[in-house]
């Protein structure tokens, strides 16, 4: 690969040091509220606490009041200001956007109304004074509901938000699979993920000047959110700089700006001074965007000999109320089955509304393909009794069978997934493995294998208007030095490191000498940065073209200056070298001094300057393959996993840094690890997020995660390069290898299913026998060791209409021991109100009733500033129900009438 | 709300001036202070993020008010590294072993596991594992981190 | 999640303090470690008018002997609490149970009396004071008075301290050397709340057991002290109890509830697992203090 007569050293394929950790590790990097500019003031939301509402009035008075406040705008304000909410491909929506909510607010967190103050402390004090008034609606919260309820938006007839393939069931496809030997039927529920990235959101927006605009933005792409925001507005892009120069994760969330961040940029081109917001932890977990959701249903059909028939998949995802572009995620379907040998895939795939937060993307946003796929596999394999890895090989598309094409008609040439299942069963003895498992299992030890295997498409580029090449712009300094300016962006991924291992090689200079600037829109060229694992195979390949440009015009000028042949110069750790002519050796800044500064020694027609640029479009498609394995164990009095080895086998073709390559697939298992057995972003029944704090959304600790095993293959892709995107692989394949391993675990139990995720309680329930997440009443103390009394018999439920008017007397068990209460109410149609009276005081309320069920809410001052969601249920002169006491969770409500 | 006047030495550095009661230490040492490498990452005590040496021992500095620290040592991360600018032992360490990603974590770790190395102690690894277990990172998989905490317990990083 | 305002004072005496908290009638709050109150008023759950700070009070800090017994003072940091020589002589399982309180930094700065006084019912300190029998002092400008800790637990965060309160001392009965401690938590992450903890010590003279002192975290609105359990296991025999009958009746002492995290019903059935092996792992080893 190395051009010819290029540089010595090597650096491509070195573990090297990486070039942003110096300052990184040093509290130097240059994150989003590390800027501070002259004058600028501070903002915080006032947001919905409700998922679903008519917005009755906007009472910001007592807030303007406030000393320190300067400004708070609300919709009516911003909409001075046209903005067009744009999808990640920068095409507009199909229901109605606006920044800040517009007459109605569609989830938790929907932000109402934007708080200009001197800093976030007097911020959040004024938007805890925005006075909002809501006629509080009934929410779709989940896809169920969706599927039945009212549209959650008033300008579509139904909840799809997009919908592709066929609802109508295929008569022949049916036949097929009904028919086969062996029809697995399988269905996985993948919860809510919240991206996570340590840096929330988070942007500073100063107008300088009538249609100038600099933003500092935590982002995946300078460029793209300078795109976006010039669409959106409708400015010109040149007026438009936006920079990032460190950016502290973000996996999908920080594609485009969303509501918070183009409310921020009208709020500064209105106020006219620059405003910073920062997202707290608990907006993050409400308010930003989130991503999976999924329900799918995966029906395969295998013939006796293990070998796939058909399949059809149908796929549904909750796309919120406003989702970074609605989506049905064609890519799970498109990805299913195209690393195996299939005949026939048919499938049927919907995204939804709901009145949750908007869904964005998730590192690998298609992974339900591979989850659902390699779980279907090894319930085959348990059903059929043939090996899991033996199944797999019977099916994979192997380099013999290739070139071939997926049922999609996707060109396969080179993916590999067969051979780094090969290359992983040389490292893992499953054989050992089976022994010791058996062992274990006579001391009552569950121990489990999961093997997985997959295909990904990365550094996919000219096949949507947004997925573009990528540029590298090259310059050998007058210094000497080599800067390049490159339109890639690091949010973690190093490529300041990886770029410049290109150009040290290519140009032949140290790497110490080569610096690469990236983060500013204002610098290089448009390109979507981190986006479907495809900077380092896109900006490689630029780079290496680049570099091989400048290469070229330093021969030229060094064979123009020493009268030699340009095939006989070449470049090693920044001299130039004349073959056979030793002391003709020169500096590359000697050469560049000359190219800058002395134009009459150059060749006729050459440029001055030793500058290159190159923007490389790759082929449409890159495929990464891999095959990982984890061993765990499973412990049956808790239903706890712990994981006791992970193999990763991947082949992403030329490897520039296998520790920035590593890290990359070690991030990515991680969060895959989290997604199977700790994280958790759900919704109570009228749309309240239940995990806000990092206390109930369990982010995996180190204490979660083994030490990651890698093997590469490494066979070079079509790209210049030969480079294969890797930076989604982990989160891809993680999830079902994992699963794998719980399910061999546990299959002397039965089949544990793909319910994410796979929590202590679900695994119990399974070793149990029964669903230890249902609601029982304790058992009765038995007597044993001295005699305990009997409770009494539970007594007995009468079922009478549910007359609900009139008195109760309830008792609350918790939060201060059982506290005694009168209850009133009075219903009219729907509506409840009424109040309730307790030695503290009364408070009256307002709710709704459905049957015999009553929903409302109290908001209490003391002891603590809470809201009590009330939840009773009337079954003739008896009441239960629950009251959601925030951060402190249910309490349970008794009571009967008066 | 009441202001406080406060003196207070941040990296060898003495500082006094006034605060607001209710400002955090997190808050002040960024803002104030203008030691922007203490990351706020979740301001509830869970991620580490914005962890610093108050008086030799790690501490959250969002569940500290910056009144707290009056008359305290306080090191955040910039006051790691030598003047001349050689790494700590832990930062070189993390740097050898990629034990970094997005960096935004890095200035948390850094300060645990430098109150853990200070001095004569040479934590086991054990435990020295135990407390990063006090630090989120969502990029690496702590794969680095472990790697660069085993050298730190081991000594091999002094 | 910024705090809404408050006063911040720092008294040096509990004098001081008392008269503090007597004069803000209820508004104010006492910050001793913060590592559970700062998230709460960062979260603008808890909205106090004035923040006592009792750090600077060396009265409140310290672990001393006392008649029978060992007095920890409340502002003691569990960080210092792990490393007493007092305390892992005397209270072995304190300093277990310590060790699972939150993190390292976390514990840099909690102390130890804070956790006892928040009365998170998932806490290890709670669980431990009710388990051992401890006694904690209240001083108020009306007076002292002095709780068991069984009964200082009303519900989640809820305790009998009244609103110009402040703990003062936790005082730990002596448990003869050689007793048997108990301590297994259950919890997704360290450093997570338990989903279920257990906590105890248990006396053997001879075969016979004659002391008990037994507790649940994570397992009801409050540390729920294992009585029915407790009872029937003195004078029980070492050798031969009724394991799976005691689980049972220590079982039905409890009130857990469902969460985000975990189910009651799990929680019954892990507690009632972790119970029996635990207790016979206990005194099959005889893991001795």
């Amino acid at each position: 690969m190395n051009a010819p007569g290029v540089g010595a050293a090597r650096y491509i394929g070195q573990r090297v040091p990486r070039k942003e950790d110096p300052r990184l590790l040093t509290g130097r990097g240059q994150f989003v509220d590390d800027i501070v500019l002259p004058g600028m003031l501070h903002v915080a939301f006032a947001r919905s606490p409700i998922a679903r509402g008519k917005i009755l009035s906007i009472d910001t008075a007592a807030a303007r009041a406030l000393p320190g406040v300067h400004a708070i705008y609300t919709n009516a304000d911003l909409a001075k200001i046209k903005v067009e909410m744009l999808s990640f491909f920068l095409t507009p929506g199909n229901v109605s956007i606006t920044p800040l909510a517009d007459g109605h607010v569609a989830y938790v967190g929907d932000p109402v109304a934007l708080v200009i103050a001197d800093d976030r402390y007097i911020a959040e004090d004024a938007a805890a004074l925005v006075d909002i008034q809501y006629a509080e609606e009934d929410p779709v919260v989940t896809i169920s509901d969706a599927m039945t309820g009212a549209p959650v938006h008033a300008d579509t007839d139904s909840n799809i938000a997009a919908m592709m393939g066929v609802e109508e069931p295929d008569e022949e496809l049916e036949a097929r699979l009904q028919a086969a030997h062996c029809l697995v039927t399988h269905k996985v529920t993948h919860q809510r993920i919240s991206q996570s990235p340590m840096e929330t959101r988070g942007v500073i927006a100063t107008r300088e000047g009538a249609e100038e605009l600099t933003l500092y933005i935590t982002c995946q792409s300078p460029h793209m959110i300078a795109r976006y925001v010039s669409l959106a507005l409708g400015l010109p892009d040149t007026s438009i700089r936006v920079i990032a120069k460190d950016v502290g994760g973000s996996f999908g969330l920080k594609n485009t700006p969303w509501l918070e961040e183009m409310s921020v940029i009208v709020a500064a081109l209105l106020f006219g001074r620059p405003l910073k917001w920062i997202e707290d932890r608990v907006e993050n977990l409400t308010s930003a965007n989130q991503a999976r959701e999924q329900e799918m249903i995966l029906r395969t059909a295998f013939d006796a000999n293990g070998r796939l028939v058909a399949s059809h998949g149908d796929y549904s995802v909750n796309n919120g109320a406003y989702p970074q572009g609605a989506d049905c995620n064609i890519a799970v379907h498109m990805f299913m089955w195209a690393a195996y040998k299939l005949p026939e895939y048919a499938f049927l795939s919907r995204g939804w509304y709901s009145n949750t937060v908007g869904m964005a993307a998730y590192r690998g946003p298609w992974a339900m393909e591979s989850l659902i796929r390699e779980t279907t596999l090894d319930i085959a394999a348990r059903r059929l009794g043939i090996d899991t890895i033996e199944l797999r090989r019977r099916n994979l598309v192997t380099l013999a069978d290739q070139p071939t094409a997926t049922t999609f008609g996707i060109p396969l040439e080179d993916i590999t997934p067969a051979e780094c299942l090969d290359k992983l069963l040389e490292t893992l003895d499953v054989a050992a493995f089976r022994v010791e498992q058996a062992e274990a299992r006579k001391q009552g030890r569950y121990l489990g294998l999961g093997v997985a295997a997959y295909v990904e498409p990365t550094g996919s580029a000219g096949s949507i208007s947004v997925m573009t090449g990528e540029l590298a712009q090259l310059r050998i300094e007058p210094t000497g030095k080599v800067t390049a300016t490159m339109s890639t962006h690091s949010q973690g991924h190093g490529t300041q490191t990886t770029m410049a291992q290109i150009i040290a090689e290519k140009l032949g200079v140290a790497y110490e000498d080569v610096t690469v600037f990236e983060g500013d829109s204002s610098r290089g060229g448009f390109s979507p940065g981190a986006a479907g694992s495809r900077q380092g195979v896109i900006a490689g390949g630029a780079t290496i073209k680049a570099s091989e440009l400048l290469a070229e015009k330093v021969k030229i000028l060094a064979g123009h200056l020493f009268n030699a042949p340009v095939e006989n110069i070449t470049i090693e750790n920044g001299m130039v070298h004349i073959a056979g002519a030793e002391e003709m050796t020169r500096s590359l800044r000697a050469i560049a001094e000359i190219a800058y500064g002395e134009p009459t020694r150059l060749p006729p027609g050459f440029e001055a300057g030793l500058e290159a640029q190159y923007r490389y479009t790759p082929p449409p498609m890159t495929f990464t393959s891999a095959a990982h394995a984890c061993i765990v164990e499973v412990d049956t009095d808790t239903g706890f996993v712990k994981i006791k080895r992970w193999i990763s086998c991947e082949d992403c073709g030329t490897i520039i840094n296998p520790a920035v390559v590593e890290g990359q697939i070690a991030g990515g298992l991680a969060q895959g690890i989290g997604t199977v057995l700790l994280e958790e972003m759900s919704f109570d029944a009228r749309g309240n997020p239940t995990a806000v704090t990092y206390k109930d959304y369990l982010l995996p600790a180190i204490s979660d995660i083994p030490d990651f095993e890698y093997l590469h293959a490494c066979t070079p892709s079509q790209s210049v390069g030969g480079i294969r995107g890797v930076g989604e692989g982990g989160a891809i394949i993680g999830p079902p290898t994992l699963v794998n391993a719980i399910a061999d675990a546990l299959a002397p139990f039965g089949e544990i299913g793909c319910d994410l995720p796979l929590t202590p309680v679900k695994i119990l329930s399974l070793i149990e026998g029964r669903d230890l997440a249902a609601v029982v009443a304790p058992p009765p103390p038995p007597v044993v060791v001295v005699e305990a009394p009997a409770p009494p018999p539970p007594p007995p439920v009468t079922q009478a209409a549910a007359v609900i008017d009139g008195s109760w007397k309830m008792v609350l068990s918790t939060p201060m021991g059982p506290q005694e209460m009168t209850g009133n109410f009075v219903t009219s149609g729907g509506q409840l109100s009424g109040e309730l009276l307790s030695p503290e005081g009364s408070m009256g309320f307002a709710g709704t009733v459905d049957g015999n069920r009553l929903l409302f809410d109290l908001k209490v001052e003391k002891p603590m500033k809470i809201t009590l969601k009330y939840d009773i249920t009337i079954e003739g002169d008896k009441l239960t129900g629950k009251v959601k006491m925030g951060f402190f969770g249910n309490a349970k409500l008794t009571g009967q009438r008066i | 709300m009441s202001k406080h006047e406060i003196e207070v030495t941040i990296n060898g550095r003495r500082f006094a001036g006034a605060v607001e009661s209710r400002v955090t230490l997190s808050d002040f040492l960024r803002g104030e202070a203008g030691y922007t490498g203490v990351h706020v990452g979740c301001e509830h005590g869970v991620c580490g993020a914005c962890t610093v040496i108050v008086n030799g021992k790690a501490v959250r500095s969002c569940l500290m008010l910056a009144v707290q620290v009056q008359g305290a040592e306080v090191t955040t991360v910039e006051g790691l590294a030598a003047p001349d600018g050689t790494l700590h032992p832990a930062q070189q360490a993390l740097r050898d072993e990629h034990g970094l990603q997005c960096g935004f974590c890095t200035p948390g770790v850094l300060m645990t596991m430098a109150a853990m190395t200070a001095g004569e102690q040479k934590p086991d690894e054990e435990a020295l594992l135990a407390a990063l277990s006090g630090h989120i990172c969502r990029c690496t998989g702590y794969q680095g981190i472990r790697r660069a905490a085993r050298k730190l317990a081991a000594g091999e990083g002094a | 999640m910024k705090a809404a305002p408050f006063d911040y004072l720092a008294p040096g005496s509990i004098e001081e303090a008392c008269a503090l908290l007597a004069e803000a009638g209820g508004g104010a709050s006492v910050l001793a470690g913060g590592q559970t109150l700062m998230p709460l008023l960062a979260l603008r759950m808890s909205q106090p008018f004035i923040l006592v700070d009792i750090n600077n009070i060396a009265a409140l800090r310290g672990v001393s002997r006392i008649a029978g017994g060992t007095r920890i003072g409340p502002a003691t940091r569990q960080c210092d609490g792990l490393a007493d020589a007092v305390l892992a002589e005397h209270l072995p399982v304190l300093v277990r149970a310590l060790s699972h309180v939150g993190h390292y930094q976390t514990r840099n700065r909690g102390t130890i009396g804070g956790s006892i006084a928040l009365g998170e019912p998932a806490a290890e300190m709670p669980a431990t004071a009710v388990a051992l029998g401890a006694v904690i002092e209240i001083t108020s400008v009306r007076g002292v008075r002095r709780v068991e800790a069984a009964d200082f637990y009303l519900g989640p965060y809820m305790t009998v301290l009244e609103s110009d309160e402040l703990v003062t001392g936790i005082e730990y009965p002596d448990w003869p050397p050689g007793h048997v401690i108990l301590f297994r938590e259950v919890a997704q992450r360290p450093g997570d709340f338990a989903l279920v903890g257990l906590v105890g010590a248990l006396v053997v003279e001879g075969a016979r057991i004659t002391r008990a002192g037994l507790a649940w975290f994570g397992m009801g609105p409050t540390p729920v002290k294992m009585r029915q359990a407790e009872a029937a296991i003195l004078g029980q025999s070492a050798d031969a109890l009724d394991v799976n009958g005691l689980a049972a009746l220590a079982i039905a002492d409890t009130a857990p509830f469902d969460d985000h995290h975990a189910s009651a019903e799990y929680r019954r059935t892990v507690g009632r697992r972790m119970f029996t092996r635990i207790l016979r792992e206990a005194l099959g080893r005889q893991e001795a203090a």
